[in-house]
């Protein structure tokens, strides 16, 4: 459905996409993750054709970006924290402005998603709040039932409430939908991604599908039986080491339960005891944004 | 989806569409209100500023529908919609013409419906109205507006480009003054209208390019150097060579041929010419393009092969000044000619105003002198009277003129009008219809052979007239027909049209100047 190949975009002598590939698989929620500025709106637009590569490909529902076409937009749906809809019509103007465009629009689907997502129909777009606003933009994506669906920071600036009655109103109009969303805020995704991308400074760090990346990382606490040093060299699947007293921490990225005791009484001498927790979204996002800030990755 | 996208709009910009509409229509009314003699001062300072306000407002309309979808940003819902863009420029474009240009169209036709001209004249008045309109402003804006997101935008860029405009202005106008008017000898004359259609011309072209542009591959920042480089264009077409221009007009004359025998003769018998002020004889015509200070030289000339009831007007005289060793001393305009004489050969003197500096230098010198005429000749194709006092008539081809005499009891006033074209050139007196005595004539004549009317304000009705003297306050003139033989007199409207335009060649072998400076 959708791939990136090789895609570089410049704004003056700035880099926003530095050579950025990835593919999104069908039918998955692929989060694509990262800092403010790593490049993810930048991707967004140009796969939506609203910017234009510099180098490199993007393919939507097959098509080259730059030759999307109506057709194309007909099955796509956006959702983006900063869209301009025109904000002297009514919530139920702008919808059936949209409406004939679409020819696979389900009216009585627009009817459940506007009540569901309590949407004030009769409210200039003007007149609603930034989450208002946010709905709306769902409201106009969903009713088509498009095979794409790209949330471009979508719940940027929602209070919790909001980004609930948001999600379940996307979560239950999924279906087989392939759904690119992208947000610097990890626990948004969490519970939402199948798949993970993760971006800095307009490149791709890694991509993975969510039960890998979860199943591998491990945040591991070795309890040794005299104050705890670093291992020199400390092994490459190894972030974020500590010590604290007699406890050796650190983040294991290549995690397996049986590997792991191997490794450790391997490099240290006087263990007393080895813990691995599960780690969640953010902390695995963090601890690779720090390694990636340390040139570790 | 045209049709869809049209109604979108038409709820989103009605208001302002409507508001500029009203302001046209109240333009039109006090048209109307004035009347032919502008009587109520009020109404004709209303008169100048309400269709400026109605400039401003289809232009920041233009502006306001194309930014309802504007193509420059990165955030615009539309973008990411199966909006077809072809759909969505042939909207903007029918939307623009229909609701900038329609109430225009609504305007000249009513106006001149109102004064009961006929629908075909009026009509047609209308449509040469919305034509130019199209052409001049409604299309370079449209492409204008294109490459910008919204108002704020639209109005640095447009300030920047004034002021491109200016500067080249100014510096076209310093070049044209230091070439004595030679470089942009096209503009502000008659045939003006060649350099303002290869601007019409530029402008579908560069419209054409900048929505292709910007519609089918939102390449803005290239668009906005397409702007430039195209006004860059428009702004050269006043350099357009004169020779060039003058023969397309020469192509299209009504009657070519008709001045074959037309010959224009140097005849150094004639005495020098006299200011019959006593001063030295000097023409405001020549300070547009002549700056700093100037000698009036006067060539007499014996213009023979006019036809009866012809009239001759120059349109441009190119004069060559050529002293020793070949060498051009001066090159510039001679002042225009007007031979309005019914006599078949006429005497006149050819005024060339040339700087004092260079004058100076060759006034003692024998110099060889090449003047270039282009040149019209109209024949008299029709003639109306009309009452001296409280007349108002209709005349078919003329327009609707209404007479009276004007407050200091010295002219008769005459003021007509006409949906599109006015005459350009007609002369005019007073003639006792009892005795048959006659008033000399005036002539009032504007140069402008544009095969089109309208214009970027009012109603594309030509409000035109002229003040025919029958007294002189100072008492030193007496005229035949005077005040209390107006009742029974009428003002006679000769009107004559182009019949052929033609250029002729003065080369005087060996002239001095200094010979010929008015006393």
């Amino acid at each position: 459905m959708i791939r990136v190949e090789n895609l570089w975009k410049k704004f003056g002598r700035f880099d926003a996409l530095r050579g950025l590939s990835f593919d999104v698989p069908d039918g998955s929620a692929f989060a694509l993750i990262g800092a403010n500025g790593a490049g993810k709106t930048t991707t967004i637009k140009v796969l939506m054709n609203i910017l234009e590569p510099t180098r490199g490909n993007a393919t939507l529902l097959g098509v080259d970006s730059r030759k999307i076409s109506p057709r194309e937009l007909a099955q796509v749906g956006y959702v983006s924290e900063n869209q301009d809809m025109p904000s002297r019509l009514t919530v139920e103007e702008y919808v059936a402005y949209l409406r004939p465009f679409y020819p696979t629009w389900d009216r009585e689907l627009e009817a459940s998603i506007a009540r569901q997502l309590r949407l004030p129909l009769e409210r200039k777009i003007g007149g609603l709040s930034h989450g208002m606003r946010m709905k709306m933009a769902l409201m106009c994506a969903l009713p088509y039932r498009p095979k794409v669906l790209v949330l471009d920071e979508p719940f940027s600036g929602l209070d919790p409430l909001l980004r609930d009655e948001f999600m379940e109103g996307l979560l239950e109009q999924a279906g087989e939908m392939t759904i690119l969303i992208s947000s610097h805020e990890l626990g948004e995704i969490d519970g939402v991604a199948t798949h993970v991308a993760f971006l800095d400074e307009g490149k791709l760090l890694f991509q993975e599908s969510m039960s890998d990346l979860t199943g591998r990382f491990r945040e591991v606490h070795v309890t040794l039986e005299v104050e705890a040093a670093r291992p020199t060299p400390p092994p490459k699947e190894w972030m974020h080491i500590r010590t604290i007293g007699n406890v050796l921490t650190f983040v294991d990225t290549r995690f397996d339960e049986r590997g792991l005791t191997e490794r450790v009484l391997s490099r240290i001498e006087g263990v007393r005891g080895i813990d691995a927790q599960p780690m969640a979204l953010r902390a695995i996002f963090t601890t690779l944004a720090r390694a990636a800030r340390d040139g570790a990755v | 989806m045209v049709w869809h996208i049209f109604k979108k709009d038409w709820k989103l910009a009605w208001v302002f569409v409507l508001v500029v509409s009203v302001v046209h229509w109240i333009d039109s009314a006090i048209i109307y209100k004035l009347g032919r003699f502008d009587e109520d001062p009020m109404l004709g300072m209303l008169a100048d500023a309400v269709p400026m306000l109605g400039f401003f407002g289809s232009m920041f309309l233009i502006g306001a529908i194309v930014h309802l979808d504007s193509i420059p940003g990165v955030r615009q819902d539309w973008l990411v919609r199966p909006i077809s863009r072809w759909d969505l420029v042939v909207e903007k474009f029918v939307f623009v013409v229909l609701m900038v240009n329609g109430p225009i169209f609504a305007e000249v036709l009513v106006q001149g419906l109102a004064n009961k001209f006929s629908l075909r004249l009026s009509l047609a008045a209308a449509m040469w109205q919305i034509t130019f309109l199209l052409f001049a402003f409604t299309l370079p804006l449209f492409g204008f507006a294109s490459v910008t997101r919204n108002m704020t935008q639209a109005f640095i860029f447009g300030c920047s480009c004034t002021f491109i405009m200016v500067g080249f202005q100014t510096i076209a106008g310093y070049l044209n003054g230091r070439a004595h008017g030679t470089l942009e000898a096209i503009s502000w004359s008659g045939i003006g209208w060649v350099g303002e259609t290869a601007r019409f011309a530029l402008s579908v072209v560069a419209a054409t390019v900048i929505l292709g542009l910007q519609y089918f591959r939102r390449k803005t920042v290239f668009a906005r150097g397409m702007v430039l480089l195209f006004g860059v264009a428009l702004l050269a077409t006043q350099f357009i060579p004169w020779k060039a221009a003058f023969a397309i007009e020469q192509k299209l004359s009504p009657r070519p041929g008709t001045a074959t025998s037309v010959v224009f003769a140097f005849d150094p018998k004639l005495e020098k010419f006299r200011s019959p002020s006593g001063l030295r004889a000097s023409s405001d015509q020549g300070r547009r393009y002549n700056f700093g200070e100037h000698t009036s030289v006067f060539l007499p000339l014996q213009v023979a092969g006019t036809h009866h009831d012809a009239f001759l007007l120059t349109d441009l005289v190119e004069v060559r000044l050529i002293g020793r060793g070949g060498k051009v001393a001066f090159h510039g305009r001679g002042e225009s000619l007007e031979l309005a004489d019914e006599a078949p050969d006429s005497l006149t003197y050819q005024e060339i105003q040339v700087p004092t500096s260079i004058y100076r230098d060759i006034k003692d010198e024998a110099v060889r002198a090449e003047l270039n005429y282009s040149l019209t000749l109209f024949g008299l194709r029709e003639s109306y009277s009309i009452p001296a006092l409280g007349g108002d008539e209709r005349m078919p081809g003329f327009g609707w003129c209404e007479t009276k005499m004007n407050e200091s009891q010295t002219a008769v006033e005459l003021r007509c009008m006409q949906p599109g074209k006015g005459p350009t050139c007609a002369t005019l007196f007073l003639e006792n219809e009892a005795t048959g005595q006659r008033n000399p004539a005036r002539m009032s004549c504007h140069g402008d052979y544009s095969p089109y009317s309208g214009w970027y304000f009012g109603d594309n009705m030509a409000h035109f007239g002229a003040n025919i003297p029958f007294r002189d306050a100072s008492g030193l003139a007496k005229y035949p027909v005077d005040g209390p033989q107006l009742p029974n007199s009428r003002v006679v409207i000769r009107v004559y049209r182009p019949e052929d335009q033609f250029a002729r060649s003065l080369v005087i072998q060996q002239i001095k100047l200094g010979d010929w400076e008015a006393q």
